[in-house]
C-alpha cells in the first residue's frame, strides 16, 4: 500500500504522446519531481513525497516513456524539447505557476532548460546526482558509450548497455540488473534494487533505446551556457560511490550556478531511493530557504523548567501490542509520577489508548496506516509478514518523519518504542537524528525464512538480520536500553542466518529480559465463576470465544469456524459460541445460527477469554499468551507464511506447553469440531506465566531518567 | 578577555554626542544588536556577538548614556526618534544598508521606529521581551511613582527619581534583581549591575523621561506599519514586562511569537543558546 495516495492525478497530451502527473498537497511552494524517465518514473520518489506533500504542493510525474505515460517509439519524441514542454504542461495541469525543480540523473538537463529558458516557472533547482557534462564521465562508460550502436557479442557489464544487446532475449534485463546493482553500491540495498529494477521494467528495450538516442543531452559549453542563465538557487546533491555520474559533475554545476554543494558521503546513484531521510530533510530545508519561509509560533521551555516527557510508540499492526503499552505506561508512572506521556499512535491502538483516557500526541493524524497495509498484504488466512514488512517501506519512512518532528518540537527526553521498527532502523542510518534516552522493546528477534521461500528468502532474511547486528554494533548509544518481552528461553534456538551469530546468544548480550507482560492479571481459579457471572457466562454452558485480533485479518478463519459451529453444537449441546471480529471486520458479514453470537470491537477481551472454555484464535502472541496465562485451554491457527507467529510464537507456546496448533491449510470444519467437543471445559497444565513483567519493564525504563 | 574582539570599531558622533560601535564578522544579512534602556551598554549582547558574528555582519553600539557613548544632559536627548537616528548613522558609518534588527526590552521601540519610519533599512525586526506599553504594567509596579518624593521606598516604589539621585545603586541591585529571577543568576546579575554602575542615576533619569511612545495606541500605530517579517520572543516568567506584552506585540506586527517557557527579562543573557538559535534562524530565512 501506498504511503500516501495523490490529492489529484491526470494526463497531459501533447502531439498525440501522453504524460501522466499527480499532486499531492497545497502548501508553498511547489515542487515538481522530475524522474531520469524513462530508466525510472515517479514511484522513485514514494521514499520523500508523503513527508514533502504535508508542507508543500508536490507535482510528480513520469516522464514519457514509462509507468502511465505513453511509450513513443522514435526517438524525435524524446527529445529535450518535447521533455521540458511535457513539464511544462505538467505545471499547467496541476495550475502550478513556479516550482522548485527536483530533478535526478540525466532529468537535470532537462531541469536547467527549464530553468534557464523559463526562469518565472522555476523558483529553484535542486539537482540530485546530475549527469550534466561538465566533468568528464566514469572512464568505465567511455568505450560502452562510443560502442552504443556497434553490434556487441556476448557483453558484460557496462558494454552491456548497447542497442543490439538491449533488443535480444533477455538483454534489457540483464542490463537493469547490472545497472542498478552498481547504483546502490550502499550494502542491504535488496528492497531499493528490487524497486528500481522493476520500475526499469515497466518500460521496454525500445522506449529506452528511443529514448537515449534522442536526448540530445547538452554539451559542456551548452552546459555552461545554461548555468550562466540559470538565475534562481540552485542545491546540488551527489552521492560520494556514484557510479553513475561522477561527483565532480556535481560539484562545477554548484559552482557555475552559485548553488550550494551537498556532498552525500558513501551514498551511490539513488540517494533519495536510499537516503530518503536526509534527501527530504535536504530538499525542505532548501524550500524554507528560497522562501524565507517565515517563522511560526513556538514554545521553548527552559531546561531546568522541563517536567520529564515521554513520547510512547506502541506498533500498531493488530491490537497486541496496546493493552502491555498501557500496563508499562501505568507502572512507569507509578515510579516517576511526574512524567508526562503522550503517545504516537494510530488506530487501531489509539482506540485502546482513548479508552484508557491516555493523551494522544496531535500528530498521529499524520501516520499512514499500517494496519490497513497489513490488511492489504493478506490474503486469506495467510500473511507473509516478513515481505509486508518490507513492502511497508514507504509508510515507515513517512511516519518516521512524523515522529522526527514531534520529538524536535516537543522536549521529549524519552522515546519508548515497542516494536517502532521505523524509529529503530532510521535513527540508526540517521544517528544525527536521536533525541533523548531511547527503549527499544520488542518479543521476538530475528527475521527466519519460511522455507517455501527457498534460498531467495534466506538470503533476504539474513541480510536483514546482518543490517540490524551492524546498526547495534556501529551505534551502540542509539538504543539506550532493549528490553526482550519475555525471557530467553522463549528465544528460538536458530541462528540469524549464514555466518551470523545465534540469536538467543546475541540477543542475551545485548537486550534485558522483562518477562512476559500480560497487560492485566489473571483471575485466580475461585475468581473465574464471578467474572463468567458478570460477563453474562452461565455455569452450565461452555463458551467458546473466538477472536482474531485487531487487524482485516481474519475473516477466512471466522469463516471456517462458523462452518464447523453447528457440528460442534450437535456434539456438545452446551456449547455456546461468541465470535469476536475486531473493528475492522463487519459481523454481519457471515451466516447466523442459534448460540452462536457475532460481536465487533469488545473492550477488555481479555476478560472474556479468562473467563471461557476454549478460545480459538489466530497464532499472535498477545492474545495466545493471555489465554496462557489465564489457564484456558484454546486452538490456535498461526498465519500463512507469518514467521513470528509460525516460529517465534510457536516456539514459546511449546515452551508453555500451551494451546493446540492447527494448521490452517489442512483444517476443515470437521476436524474444528472435534477439537473443540475434546478440548471445551477440559482443565490445562501451563507454565505459570509472571505478573510482575510491567512493572519490570518499567523498572528498567525508569532507571534511564 | 572576551570571546571575540570587534573587527573594526568607531564613534560617530551625531548633534554632539558621540556614539561608540562595534562590527564584528561578515555576511548576509547584517545584524544590527540594538541598545536597550541605558542601564546597561553593548555588553549585554556578549553572549550574541561570537556566535552570530561567525555567520553575519554584527554591528552593536553603546546606547547614549551608556558605556563608551556620551551621557548627554536633559531628557529631550534621551528620545525615542534619538536613538533610531543614532542607529541609522551608525549603519552608515559601518556601511550598512540595511540590516535584521535585534531589540531587548526598550530597544523595541527604536526598533518599531525604524521599521515604520525606514522599511528600506529594516530586513526585519526581532523582539527580544518587548517593552512597548502594549498592555498594562505587571500588577506589582502600580506602587511606582515615578516624580513623587517617597519615603523610604521599597520594591518597585524604587523607580523614582528622587530615590536615583540619592541611592542609585540600591536600585540597580534592585532592578537587576528583577531582570534575573531565575534561580543561580549570579553571574548575569553580576555582570548588569556592573554595566548599570558605569553610568548613573541622573543620567537614568533623562532616559526615563525622554521616553516618547508611552502608550499603546501609540506603538500600535507604529506596528501598524511594519512590514518586514517579525519575531517576538518572551519569557513567561518576565518579571519586569509581563509576557502579555510580547503575545501582543507579535498579534499586532503579525510576527511569530517564541513562547521561553519558565525565562525571565533578559534570555538573551540567560538562555544565549537559545535565543542566538532563534536569531540565527530568522536571518537565515530573510530574503535577500
Amino acid at each position: 500500500m501506498r504511503a500516501r495516495l495523490p490529492d489529484r492525478a491526470g494526463v497531459v497530451q501533447r502531439d498525440g504522446v501522453r504524460v501522466a502527473f499527480e499532486v499531492f498537497g497545497h502548501g508553498e511552494p511547489a515542487m515538481l519531481l522530475v524522474p531520469a524517465s524513462p530508466i525510472t518514473h515517479a514511484r522513485s520518489w514514494k521514499g520523500i513525497v508523503p513527508t514533502l506533500a504535508r508542507r508543500f504542493t508536490v507535482i510528480t510525474t513520469d516522464g514519457r516513456g514509462t509507468g502511465r505515460s505513453d511509450r513513443p517509439r522514435t526517438s524525435e519524441r524524446y527529445a529535450p524539447a518535447e521533455v521540458t514542454a511535457d513539464l511544462l504542461a505538467v505545471l499547467d495541469a496541476a495550475g502550478v505557476g513556479r516550482a522548485i525543480l527536483v530533478a535526478h540523473c540525466h532529468a537535470v538537463p532537462w531541469a536547467l532548460c527549464l530553468a534557464a529558458d523559463h526562469p518565472e516557472r522555476a523558483s529553484g533547482l535542486l539537482a540530485i546526482d546530475p549527469a550534466v557534462a561538465l566533468a568528464p564521465p566514469h572512464p568505465h562508460n567511455v568505450e560502452p558509450d562510443r560502442r552504443w550502436a556497434d553490434p556487441v557479442d556476448a557483453p558484460t557489464g557496462w558494454s552491456m548497455r548497447n542497442r543490439h544487446f538491449w533488443r535480444q532475449d533477455g538483454g534489457y534485463r540483464q542490463w537493469i540488473e547490472f545497472f542498478f546493482g552498481q547504483q546502490l553500491p550502499e550494502p542491504h540495498s535488496t528492497k531499493q534494487y528490487e524497486d528500481t529494477t522493476g520500475w526499469a521494467l515497466d518500460t521496454d528495450a525500445e522506449a529506452m533505446i528511443a529514448e537515449r538516442e534522442g536526448r540530445a543531452a547538452p554539451s559542456a559549453g551548452e552546459t555552461e551556457a545554461l548555468c550562466r542563465q540559470v538565475r534562481c538557487p540552485v542545491r546540488v546533491l551527489h552521492g560520494s560511490d556514484d557510479r553513475c555520474q561522477p561527483v565532480a559533475r556535481g560539484r562545477r554545476l554548484a559552482e557555475l550556478t552559485g548553488g550550494d554543494l551537498v556532498v552525500l558521503e558513501g551514498a551511490g546513484h539513488l540517494p533519495h531511493c536510499r537516503d530518503p531521510v536526509k534527501v527530504t530533510r535536504l530538499i525542505a530545508g532548501f524550500a524554507d530557504k528560497i522562501t524565507g519561509a517565515p517563522m511560526h509560533a513556538t514554545t521553548w521551555t527552559r531546561g531546568p523548567c522541563r517536567l520529564p516527557r515521554a513520547l510512547y510508540l506502541s506498533s500498531p499492526i493488530g491490537l497486541g501490542h496496546a493493552r502491555r503499552d498501557v500496563a508499562v505506561a501505568r507502572e512507569l508512572k507509578r515510579l516517576r509520577p511526574e512524567l508526562e506521556i503522550d503517545w504516537l499512535a494510530q488506530h487501531p491502538v489509539t482506540a485502546v489508548l482513548e479508552a484508557e483516557g491516555e493523551h494522544i500526541h496531535p500528530a498521529s493524524q499524520w501516520l499512514a496506516s499500517e494496519s490497513a497495509h497489513v490488511a492489504a498484504e493478506a490474503d486469506g488466512h495467510d500473511l507473509h509478514c516478513f515481505q509486508a514488512l518490507r513492502r511497508m517501506d514507504e509508510i515507515l519512512v513517512a511516519n518516521f518523519m512524523v515522529f522526527q518532528e514531534a520529538v524536535e518540537d516537543g522536549h521529549y527526553e524519552l522515546i519508548i518504542g515497542d516494536e517502532a521498527w521505523d524509529v529503530d532502523y532510521y535513527w540508526h542510518e540517521n544517528p544525527e537524528l536521536k533525541r533523548g534516552q531511547n527503549v527499544w522493546l520488542t518479543d521476538f528477534v530475528g527475521y527466519l525464512p519460511m522455507p517455501d521461500g527457498g534460498d531467495r528468502e534466506a538470503f533476504l532474511t539474513t541480510d536483514y538480520n546482518a543490517e540490524m547486528i551492524e546498526h547495534i554494533d556501529r551505534y551502540p548509544w542509539i538504543r539506550d536500553r532493549a528490553i526482550f518481552v519475555g525471557h530467553e528461553g522463549d528465544i528460538v534456538p536458530d541462528t540469524f542466518g549464514g555466518n551470523l551469530p545465534g540469536i538467543r546468544d546475541w540477543t542475551t548480550r545485548h537486550f534485558s529480559y522483562s518477562g512476559y507482560i500480560t497487560g492485566f492479571t489473571p483471575p485466580q481459579p475461585e475468581e473465574v465463576a464471578p467474572l463468567r457471572s458478570r460477563l453474562g457466562y452461565r455455569d452450565d454452558e461452555l463458551v467458546c470465544v473466538v477472536a482474531v485480533g485487531g487487524s482485516g485479518v481474519g475473516q477466512s478463519l471466522i469463516e471456517k469456524v462458523v462452518a464447523a459451529y453447528p457440528l460442534a453444537k450437535k456434539a456438545v449441546p452446551e456449547l455456546r459460541m461468541i465470535v469476536v471480529t475486531g473493528p475492522r471486520i463487519d459481523p454481519a458479514a457471515f451466516s447466523q445460527h442459534a448460540g452462536l453470537e457475532l460481536r465487533g470491537y469488545v473492550h477488555r477481551l481479555y476478560e472474556h477469554l479468562c473467563a471461557c472454555d476454549l478460545a480459538i484464535v489466530q497464532g499472535g502472541l498477545t492474545t495466545t499468551m493471555e489465554l496462557t496465562a489465564a489457564k484456558r485451554p484454546f486452538l490456535y491457527f498461526p498465519l500463512g507464511h507469518h514467521f513470528e507467529q509460525n516460529f517465534h510464537v510457536r516456539h514459546r507456546l511449546d515452551r508453555y506447553g500451551a494451546g493446540q496448533c492447527m494448521d490452517y491449510a489442512t483444517t476443515d470444519p470437521d476436524l474444528i469440531a472435534a477439537r473443540i467437543t475434546e478440548l471445551a471445559g477440559k482443565p490445562v497444565s501451563y507454565r505459570d506465566v509472571e505478573t510482575d513483567g510491567a512493572a519490570r519493564a518499567a523498572q528498567l525504563i525508569a532507571e534511564l531518567i | 578577555m572576551r570571546a571575540r574582539y570587534p573587527d573594526a570599531d568607531g564613534i560617530v558622533v551625531r548633534d554632539g554626542v558621540e556614539i561608540r560601535y562595534e562590527r564584528y564578522g561578515e555576511g548576509w544579512p547584517p545584524i544590527m544588536l540594538l541598545p536597550t534602556w541605558s542601564l546597561v551598554h553593548s555588553r549585554h549582547w556578549k553572549m550574541q556577538v561570537p556566535y552570530l558574528a561567525r555567520h553575519f555582519t554584527v554591528v552593536c553600539f553603546d546606547g547614549r548614556g551608556s558605556g563608551g557613548s556620551g551621557r548627554p544632559a536633559g531628557a529631550s536627548a534621551y528620545s525615542d526618534a534619538a536613538f533610531a537616528s543614532d542607529a541609522l548613522a551608525v549603519m552608515d558609518s559601518a556601511g550598512i544598508g540595511s540590516a535584521v534588527l535585534v531589540s531587548v526590552s526598550r530597544g523595541a521601540l527604536w526598533a518599531l521606529r525604524l521599521c515604520a519610519g525606514h522599511p528600506d533599512r529594516v530586513l526585519g525586526a526581532v523582539f527580544i521581551a518587548p517593552t512597548a506599553s502594549l498592555v498594562p504594567p505587571l500588577p506589582e509596579r502600580r506602587v511606582q511613582r515615578f516624580g513623587e518624593v517617597l519615603d523610604d521606598p521599597v520594591g518597585w516604589q524604587t523607580y523614582n527619581a528622587h530615590y536615583w539621585k540619592t541611592h542609585y545603586p540600591e536600585f540597580v541591585t534592585f532592578f537587576v534583581g528583577r531582570i534575573f529571577t531565575d534561580r543561580h543568576s549570579t553571574k548575569q546579575i553580576e555582570d548588569a549591575t556592573g554595566w548599570a554602575l558605569e553610568t548613573d542615576g541622573e543620567t537614568l533619569m533623562a532616559a526615563h523621561l525622554g521616553l516618547e511612545c508611552c502608550d499603546a495606541a501609540a506603538t500600535r500605530r507604529l506596528a501598524a506599519r511594519v512590514a518586514c517579517p517579525v519575531l517576538v520572543m518572551h519569557g513567561t516568567h518576565d518579571a519586569v514586562r509581563g509576557y502579555a506584552e510580547g503575545e501582543a506585540l507579535a498579534d499586532c506586527t503579525g510576527g511569530a511569537l517564541v513562547t521561553l517557557a519558565g525565562a525571565g527579562h533578559f534570555p538573551q543573557a540567560r538562555d544565549p543558546v537559545r535565543v542566538n538559535l532563534l536569531i540565527k534562524q530568522f536571518a537565515d530565512r530573510v530574503r535577500r
